[in-house]
């Protein structure tokens, strides 16, 4: 489903991903995780579409698409997601109206018919509840004065609507309470299914827990260094990065 | 300001020796002209005027054409964006008793309007003397070509103690073809103690000729009174239009307006309100949309003569094209006018590279004790929200028309007459509609 070979990029001229390769299969949850600034959030923006990185070499395909050379909402509507780190506030554009014409674009994409004002409500609601968000949240703009955790689970909610191929996460579970992290890695499980395929980027390995992953690969300073499974992310909890950054050190 | 012969003052000219009915006593009527017969325009020399292209005007020189037809349609489609509102319609600057409701649906409401043209004895000295009180620091000529050449125009008058349910609704259309239509209707509001009015002022033009439109408005709010008044201009792009708004509020007063520019090849509005009693509130809000080659000029004038007044402003530009906006906006605080609180705020949005804006948010406090703050922003639109939109599914035209409009709606959305502001966020829209192409 994504295939991403020896991608190397850079913002500003400064080398952020160091060649790094990943293959995500359809029905896998892959984590990432990996210290500060080793370029995590980087690679999810340049999956999705984001402007100002330049991609000195490599290449990354989605459902055998070329996805580098496709305007971000084209990425979405084939069935991509991110899960931002920061979503951004958007003052005097309406939750629903947004999310209801970022649905339609994408049914209109897949040959869907659009859904009218009550459908989509009745969508809309269903998936509120998956994620315990309160109804309020849906009458005011996108994320304005939304706490930190609300924000989150907007985006979630956004996931849960606009039901992706391909999901990113980038740290969604950061800054969420015991309880909302447990709504939200309930959300990710009632929608993973053997189709779709998960990206989830997290420095904890608590989430771990109720987001069961099928890979966990360790990203530093542009590169994976090691892949395993969850019991990795059991022992990087443990033992924290320094011992596979000098492991890989020593290898190269 | 320069003596310059163009053509437009020598018809200015021309007018004064008409026979025409002009709709001003000699009371006031012989002040403006005198300026006039001066001739003196400003150029771009003028440090207030060095934006405003006055060119186009300046070369006119306008006609009567009494062969105009009207679009009945088209004033139709006008009177929708207030179908609740007692309607009043000026063709070409005459009063039109086809397309206006009858003055004596008012009757016994406390509120009365007439046209200028129809304004005689008690009514006719009221409107005046509200003129004569009132002052433009901008003594700009423009405001004398109203005064002096003015035949038609709206007096409304509020008794008081009324509370007016139904909002006044005035259409200035111009329809100009093969000839130079030129009109400069005045309208005086007086709104006596205690009493509450709206009042939506709109301007309109159609046809392939130029249009001319020198609007003055005089308004007067006496203690405890409120006004909400919006100025709606969605003329066509051979218009040029440039008005003067004066208005006085005294104590506890409260004045409320909302300008929607909209149209016109070049629009200048000056917009000037003075406190005459303590405990008094102003709220300016606006919008101005341009394209192309238009020129938008914004300017209000606050002035704080009494203390615990307040005043609050608000106006935001969209630019696209090669059009230009200004905003100039000088709050005046004087000595006297403790407890001041005077917030103004100007947000520009430039959709191209070449448009521009100039704006000039400016306070003058000679009180110690009051609370003032203003800020200016001209920037583009914000690319992480466009992302955001587009990161959704959302194309990059329909992410910059989103974000544009709700750019627009956050003053927009303080329209508080349900029909206007859905026409008027209509009106916005379509324009974007048209004008809103991503550069990539
Ligand atoms: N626009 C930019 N300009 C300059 N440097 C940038 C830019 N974006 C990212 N970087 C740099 O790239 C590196 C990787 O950033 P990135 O946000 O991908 O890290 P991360 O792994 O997501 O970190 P965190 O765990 O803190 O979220 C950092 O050193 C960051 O400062
Ligand atoms: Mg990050």
């Amino acid at each position: 489903m994504l295939s991403i070979k020896n991608l190397q990029v850079s913002v500003e001229e400064k080398p952020i991903l160091k060649g790094l390769n990943l293959e995500v299969k359809p029905g896998e949850i892959h984590a990432i995780m990996g210290p500060n600034g080793s370029g995590k959030s980087t690679l999810a923006h340049v999956l999705s579409g984001r402007e100002g990185y330049s991609v000195d070499a490599g290449s990354a395909h989605y459902k055998g698409l070329n996805l580098l050379e496709m305007a971000p909402e084209i990425r979405a509507r084939e069935g991509m997601f991110l899960a931002f780190q920061y979503p951004i506030e958007i003052p005097g554009v309406n939750n629903t109206s947004f999310l209801k014409k970022a649905l339609n674009e994408i049914r209109k994409h897949r040959g869907e018919e659009e859904l009218d004002a009550i459908d989509f409500l009745g969508l809309i609601k269903k998936q509120m509840k998956l994620v315990e968000m309160k109804e309020e949240l849906l009458k005011r703009p996108v994320n304005q004065g939304f706490s930190g955790g609300e924000k989150k689970r907007n985006e979630i909610l956004q996931m849960a609507v606009l039901n992706p191929m391909l999901a990113i996460l980038d740290e969604t579970d950061s800054g969420l309470d015991i309880d909302a992290l447990r709504i939200v890695a309930g959300g990710v499980n009632k929608l993973r299914s053997a189709e779709n395929a998960f990206v989830v980027i997290t420095h904890y390995q608590r989430l771990l827990d109720y987001i069961v992953p099928d890979f966990v690969h360790v990203l530093s300073d542009g590169q994976i260094i090691k892949s395993g499974t969850k019991e990795l992310a059991l022992e990087l909890e443990e033992r924290g990065y320094d011992w596979l950054i000098e492991e890989a050190e020593s290898k190269a | 300001m320069a003596h310059l012969s163009n053509n437009f003052s020598e018809w200015v000219n021309l007018q004064i020796d008409n026979e025409s009915s002009f709709a001003f006593s000699e009371a006031v009527r012989s002040p403006s002209l005198s300026k006039l017969a001066g001739g003196v325009f400003p150029t771009r020399k003028d440090e207030e005027w060095k934006y405003t292209p006055l060119g186009d005007l300046l070369d006119s020189s306008p006609g009567r054409d009494t062969a105009v037809v009207f679009d009945h349609e088209y004033i139709e489609s006008l009177k929708q964006a207030m179908p609740l509102a007692h309607t009043i319609v000026f063709l070409n600057g005459e009063y039109s008793e086809e397309y206006s409701d009858s003055p004596t649906a008012l009757e016994d409401s406390g509120l009365s309007i007439s046209p200028l043209s129809q304004l005689e004895g008690s009514a006719l000295k009221l409107a005046e003397d509200t003129i004569l009180n009132s002052t433009l620091t901008d003594d700009n000529i423009f405001q004398h070509i109203a005064l002096g050449l003015s035949q038609n125009g709206l007096f409304i008058e509020v008794n008081k103690n009324i509370e007016c349910q139904t909002p006044i609704h005035v259409i200035y259309i111009s329809t100009a073809h093969g000839v130079t239509a030129f009109t400069s209707p005045v309208n005086v509001i007086r709104v006596s103690s205690n009493s509450h009015l709206k009042v939506v002022e709109q301007y309109a033009s159609l046809g392939e000729a130029a249009v001319i439109t020198v609007p003055a408005s005089y308004i007067q709010l006496d203690d405890g009174a409120g006004l909400n008044y919006y100025k709606i201009g969605v003329e066509n792009a051979s218009t040029n239009h440039i008005c003067n708004t004066s208005v006085r509020v005294a104590g506890s007063g409260r004045f409320e307006s909302h300008q929607y520019l909209l149209g016109s090849n070049l629009t200048r509005s000056n917009l000037e309100v003075s406190f005459t009693g303590p405990g008094a509130e102003a709220i300016l809000r606006g919008v101005y949309l341009g394209d192309e080659n238009q020129h938008l000029d914004v300017r209000t004038y606050l002035d704080h003569a009494y203390p615990h007044c307040s005043s609050d402003q608000h106006f935001r530009g969209i630019l696209n094209g090669h059009s230009r906006g200004v905003f100039n906006g000088l709050v005046l605080v004087r000595e006297h006018a403790q407890k001041t609180d005077a917030q103004q705020s100007n947000k520009n949005l430039l959709l191209s590279r070449d448009a521009r804006v100039d704006t000039k948010p400016q306070l003058e406090i000679f009180a110690d004790d009051v609370k003032c703050a203003h800020g200016a922003t001209v920037g583009e639109l914000d690319s992480d929200a466009l992302f955001y939109l587009q990161s959704r599914g959302i194309d990059k035209k329909d992410a910059t028309l989103m974000l544009t409009r709700a750019f627009a709606a956050e003053v927009t959305q303080e329209i508080d007459i349900d029909s206007l502001q859905t026409y008027v966020q209509d009106k916005v829209s379509a324009s974007l509609d048209e004008i809103v192409i991503p550069s990539d």
